[in-house]
């Protein structure tokens, strides 16, 4: 049983058709269903997108980066960008939105997530935008048929929550969350290895690439050694709590 | 100057008794200061070059017409005065029939005049407000009468969305924070359209209700008391342009740790707080499902604040340099009262009492005190062009 804020249940009241609807509603969230999945919906930036079980749920934290990365990207001429592990689309939707010049490809393993993403990507009306499945940690991913190598930017929030943290979280994360969104492997940093080696990769990446990546509380150190290795220069963004949240990395 | 925006035009007519207090005042005044104007326009006619192309001359073409009212009002008056002066003769005709004829005439030149001279001048005369174009932010606040205030707070706050919907604004509540023992402690209001902020102005400062609460079984009357806030609400573009603040001097704070953040965690509130730290002003805002919006909507009312520190600047330096005493803004005045026992709103301003409390609460008679505001406002401005123009 969750006690609830009065700002969730204004929330609720909105999103509920009928006073019998905001009491099932009510009831939902006291068992600890996400609020974002009981409304449907989640703003990121000035985008609404849609969210429904069990796609990772846009945070705050990303919408804050992506949206610093926009205004790094706005104005530049045309470009390609590739999403890796897009879940609902947000943090390529949204420079897409932001940035007029740009087009995306996006990929998660998850087939509800590409058909998610796709879905908000017409929500929004952003057509220069596609989704697709494909499993990027695998050997074969790089010479997938629907890829257009060599793309301008990276960007991925991959899953990077160690397995002995992962036992630890809130059943509202734990119980509703696609673990394959949020687990990282035993150390957290399986998918960051993996996207070094796509970027060192001949051709996979234009010469002046920039590469964004989100990284758990504590892991800003380990995932710039990793990006350093692969002959990266970085920079590390904090969020807004003062968290060190995203590597950015160019050569 | 003279321009009017075509939504005053209506109100020409409700100015039949423009004001008792201009009726007192020699109507030279206003006569001087309408030949000044004519004459001004006279100027600016006589500069338009041959072929009216120079960006100078589309600007004369635009004052020209904007004062055409006025010179059409100066012409009727003209001659109105030189009928009157070819009938002077004729009211000392030996005909009986004539005399009478040529007195009756008289009269209804006479009416014209009048009617020019304290009606139609005065209206031509007030400037076009530098504010119309704006839209709103409607601030309320609780204040004494716990409860009590937050339940007439909601009720003051559903008379300004149905007051909203009528004029044809659009409305949204930006923010509000229910009262647990029921009604509102404080609500922000969005009220979008041309003209929304001269038209909630006046609503600013305490409103006053007595009346026995709900929650008194002894029956008796309470004071309570609601503060409304309105200020002017810009265009996102056009409140850049008008650089009320720099970013640098405004501190984002985010308000509640997240612990590991990220993916470790699902908050769903994304509170966001700004500083302004020349002026000391914050504004926190946690309504918004997104830190983004919360943001978004935090700057809004910064910029809101700041563009009506703008304002109220501007009107006192005015008044500074014209050095004459003129009523305060002050925002703690008391300035209506909504009596229920005796069924009665009163407007302290302007001194002016509705029978019929339910129907400004229900009904329109908002708009009665808002458009009596707004003329008291207009005839205040005239004077002071008078007054300034005696120097």
């Amino acid at each position: 049983m969750t006690l609830l804020s009065l700002l969730e249940k204004k929330w609720l009241r909105q999103a509920a058709s009928s006073p019998a609807h905001f009491q099932s509603l009510l009831r939902r969230r006291r068992k600890g269903e996400p609020l974002q999945y009981i409304i449907g919906t989640q703003p990121f930036g000035p985008l609404n997108l849609r969210v429904r079980p069990p796609i990772l749920i846009p945070r705050p934290e990303t919408e804050h980066w992506a949206i610093q990365l926009a205004d790094r990207i706005q104005n530049r001429p045309r470009r390609t960008l590739l999403d890796l592990g897009t879940g609902s689309g947000c943090i390529s939707l949204l420079l897409t939105h932001l940035c007029p010049a740009l087009s995306a490809h996006a990929v998660d393993v998850n087939p509800a997530a590409v058909e998610l993403a796709n879905e908000n990507a017409l929500l929004c009306s952003i057509d220069r935008f596609q989704a697709f499945q494909a499993d990027f940690l695998h050997q074969d991913f790089p010479s997938h048929p629907s890829l257009s190598p060599p793309y301008d930017i990276l960007v991925s929030n991959p899953p990077y929550i160690p397995l002995a943290e992962y036992l630890t979280l809130s059943d509202d994360v734990k119980k509703y969350e696609d673990p394959r969104a949020l687990l990282g492997g035993n150390s957290g940093l399986d998918f960051y290895h993996a996207i070094a080696r796509l970027a060192v990769r001949e051709r996979f990446l234009s010469p002046d690439a920039i590469i964004a990546l989100e990284v758990g509380h504590n892991q800003a150190d380990a995932v710039s050694a990793i990006l350093q290795s692969a002959k990266l220069r970085t920079d590390v963004w904090p969020d807004p709590w003062g968290i060190p949240r995203t590597i950015f990395a160019y050569r | 100057m003279l321009f009017f925006r075509p939504w005053i035009r209506p109100t020409l007519r409700s100015f039949s008794t423009f004001s008792a207090r201009l009726q007192q005042q020699d109507g030279s005044r206003i006569l001087r200061v309408v030949q000044r104007l004519i004459d001004e326009r006279e100027t600016t006619r006589s500069q338009i070059s041959q072929d009216m192309s120079t960006p100078e001359d589309i600007a004369r073409l635009r004052k020209l017409k904007e004062s055409e009212p006025l010179q059409e009002a100066w012409d009727e008056w003209t001659e109105a005065n030189k009928n009157l002066e070819d009938l002077k003769p004729l009211l000392s005709d030996p005909d009986p029939s004539m005399r009478s004829l040529a007195s009756e005439e008289y009269e209804s030149l006479d009416e014209t005049r009048n009617n020019l001279l304290q009606n139609t001048f005065p209206s031509l005369l007030v400037p076009p407000s530098t504010t119309a174009s704006l839209s709103a932010l409607v601030e309320l606040k609780s204040g004494a009468g716990g409860i009590e205030s937050s339940l007439f707070l909601a009720e003051l706050l559903r008379m300004y969305l149905r007051f909203a919907t009528n004029s044809s604004f659009k409305s949204t509540i930006v923010a509000e924070n229910e009262n647990d023992g029921g009604g509102t402690k404080d609500a922000i209001v969005e009220i979008k359209g041309e003209g929304a902020y001269d038209a909630f102005r006046w609503e600013s400062g305490v409103h006053r209700v007595q009346r026995v609460p709900a929650t008194d079984s002894a029956g008796r009357v309470h004071t309570s008391t609601v503060a409304v806030i309105v200020l002017p609400l810009l265009e996102e573009k056009d409140a850049e342009k008008e650089e009320l603040f720099s970013m640098s001097d405004v501190k984002i704070e985010v308000m509640r740790a997240r612990g590991a953040g990220g993916q470790h965690v699902n908050k769903t509130e994304s509170a966001v707080r700004l500083t302004h730290i020349p002026s000391g002003i914050t504004v926190s805002m946690q309504d918004e499902r997104s830190q983004h919006q919360n943001k978004r909507r935090a700057f809004q009312v910064l910029t809101a604040r700041l563009m009506d520190q703008k304002i109220t600047r501007e009107i006192a330096e005015r008044r500074a340099t014209r050095n004459n005493l003129v009523k305060s803004a002050d925002r703690s005045e008391k300035i209506r009262t909504y009596n229920y026992p005796q069924e009665r709103v009163t407007d302290h301003r302007i001194g002016m009492s509705l029978r019929n409390l339910t129907s400004v609460m229900e009904g329109d008679a908002l708009h009665d005190f808002i458009s009596a505001l707004k003329k008291d406002h207009e005839e205040t401005q005239v004077e002071d062009m008078l007054r300034e123009t005696e120097g």
